[in-house]
């Protein structure tokens, strides 16, 4: 328990009859690099959206450094540490690149709270300016820095996703499936980010395929039909009969 | 016609002025906001309470009617709208509507049913061309486009502005980012509520207080919003001024088609609109 940074114990999630998540109980250590994968539908989006209190649970509890969060608005949550991206990437596109990032640091950092605070450009210290700069550096995107979002190509997108969850000061990273609409090569790109992000922070990541989670994972689970059927190294639940079953067998069937 | 034109474009502001609100509710939000119609009719009911009973000039008088519905907006908000985030929306119909026919019941009950009549607070009309036009609608036109201009500046130069912009295109994104978005829908829906007053004090002169005056401009807003895109800043006021004009222009040929008008126009968009997915 002393290092586990977020626990889900027996969560059940249901949607209008249907079990979504059913009583899972997982962890996450601090520092690890853990996944979950599963066909489509298994209930990784809704065990990440319980994780992140984008939904309450129906029952069971969740726990942040050994206290419960299970009703924590998910806002909350962000501002512990527990930060999250999304599926379909969350930028805003009606605005640039620089002004996403600032966004994000809104409510950040007291030492540059002003009291002329109502407008936008009361955000931008220099130094805030700098950094943000500096991180986008990082992914190699700072010259755009100044263009409409909506310019950016959907792998750009993802990579700006990733940079302001950074700079959301996370413990925990959740990724939502941070490969889904890349090519090979912007997935080869994020892959590489989370690598050297790897053991600075426990990193969550969901994912539909197995394949791109192999070499980034300690630690996988297999959710299906809401219940995680098994977990262990990657090596140890590729080879697990019942994972071949409900995973891979469907897939061949296809 | 160009006397129809301005005439248009009065009624076109003035709807653009509550619509705003109503808009910004559904887009922000994503509840259809029935209780907007109560707070033009309480801002409309304040004016003349406050001229005709006590003898405080318009200005003074608007500026009250504005400060007297914030109070109003805000118990809404708290105590209805923020308990149906994440509602079903036929619940935010529901409860919404509710306040507005208790709304309604209150205002017979104070100021009785019959229409009320508020007079031009300008009462002067200018010479132009071959046409007088009566003062008060010019200052309408020029007070909708202050505030068009301000609310414009307001959404891109402030904290706040910025927040709701993001919220409108991505609620669960901008919580991801670890701001309180309910905080700032409900300063957004106080502000859309004190000028839905606002437009309730401007429209009094040129149309009648009655108890229903709230439903019968809701469902000319909805028009607006809906022929504007829900939650689209831009969209409604062009929808707005659009729907004015063709009100005016109906009223002109046919009276009686006027306000019908508006609605054939709604249902043109929505065929031609392409369905969201």
């Amino acid at each position: 328990m002393a290092d586990t940074i977020l626990l889900a114990k027996g969560v059940t999630k249901r949607f209008d009859g249907l079990t979504a998540v059913h009583n899972v109980t997982y962890e996450v250590k601090a520092g690890e690099t853990a996944g979950i994968i599963g066909p489509n539908g298994a209930g990784k989006s809704t065990f990440f959206n319980l994780l992140t209190g984008f939904f309450i649970p129906d029952e069971g509890q969740i726990f942040y450094l050994g206290e419960e969060i299970t009703r924590t608005p998910s806002y909350e949550r962000v501002n512990r540490g527990i930060v999250r991206t999304f599926q379909l990437v969350s930028v805003f596109d009606t605005m640039t690149v620089l002004e996403n990032m600032m966004l994000s640091r809104i409510r950040q950092g007291r030492d540059y709270r002003s009291k002329r605070r109502f407008f936008f450009k009361s955000v931008y210290h220099p130094d805030l300016v700098d950094e943000c700069l500096q991180a986008l550096d990082t992914l190699g995107i700072a010259d755009k820095a100044d263009i409409k979002t909506s310019d950016l190509s959907y792998g750009e997108k993802r990579e700006l996703e990733i940079v302001i969850a950074l700079s959301l000061n996370p413990k925990v990273l959740l990724l939502d499936e941070p490969f889904a609409g890349l090519s090979p090569i912007e997935i080869g790109h994020i892959s590489r980010v989370v690598q050297q992000l790897s053991g600075k922070f426990a990193i969550l990541i969901v994912e539909h395929k197995i394949s791109k989670l192999v070499e980034l994972v300690e630690r996988l689970c297999v959710l299906n039909e809401g219940t995680l059927v098994c977990s262990g190294t990657p090596g140890k639940v590729i080879c697990d009969p019942q994972v071949r079953e409900c995973y891979w067998g469907k897939e061949e069937t296809a | 016609m160009l006397q129809t034109i301005f005439y248009g474009l009065t009624i076109g502001g003035i709807l653009y002025i509550i619509s705003i609100g109503l808009s910004l509710t559904f887009g922000a939000m994503g509840i259809v906001n029935f209780s907007h119609g109560l707070i033009y009719a309480i801002g409309a009911y304040t004016i003349y309470a406050v001229m005709a009973k006590m003898g405080i000039n318009f200005i003074l008088g608007a500026v009250i009617a504005v400060l007297v519905s914030i109070p109003f907006s805000y118990i809404i908000e708290k105590y209805v709208i923020r308990r149906l985030y994440g509602e079903s929306i036929d619940y935010a119909i529901i409860a919404t509507y509710a306040v507005l026919l208790i709304g309604v019941d209150a205002i017979k009950w104070i100021w009785g049913a019959s229409p009320l009549p508020i007079s031009d607070p300008v009462g002067i009309s200018i010479q132009f061309l071959t046409m007088e036009m009566p003062l008060y609608r010019l200052i309408i036109i020029g007070l909708t486009l202050l505030i068009l201009i301000g609310l414009s500046l307001f959404f891109k130069k402030t904290i706040i502005g910025k927040i709701i912009i993001a919220g409108l295109g991505d609620r669960e994104a901008v919580r991801g980012l670890g701001i309180r978005l309910d905080k700032y829908f409900a300063i957004i829906f106080i502000l859309g509520s004190a000028l839905a007053a606002l437009g309730g004090v401007l429209y009094s002169p040129i149309s009648t207080l009655h108890p229903y005056m709230g439903f019968h401009i809701l469902i000319l807003c909805f028009a607006v919003v809906i022929v504007g895109g829900m939650g689209n800043l831009r969209g409604t006021a062009i929808a707005a001024f659009s729907l004015g004009l063709v009100m005016a222009i109906t009223g002109r040929i046919w009276g009686p088609a006027a306000e019908a008008m508006v609605y054939v126009v709604m249902a043109f968009v929505l065929m031609i609109r392409p369905i969201e997915t």
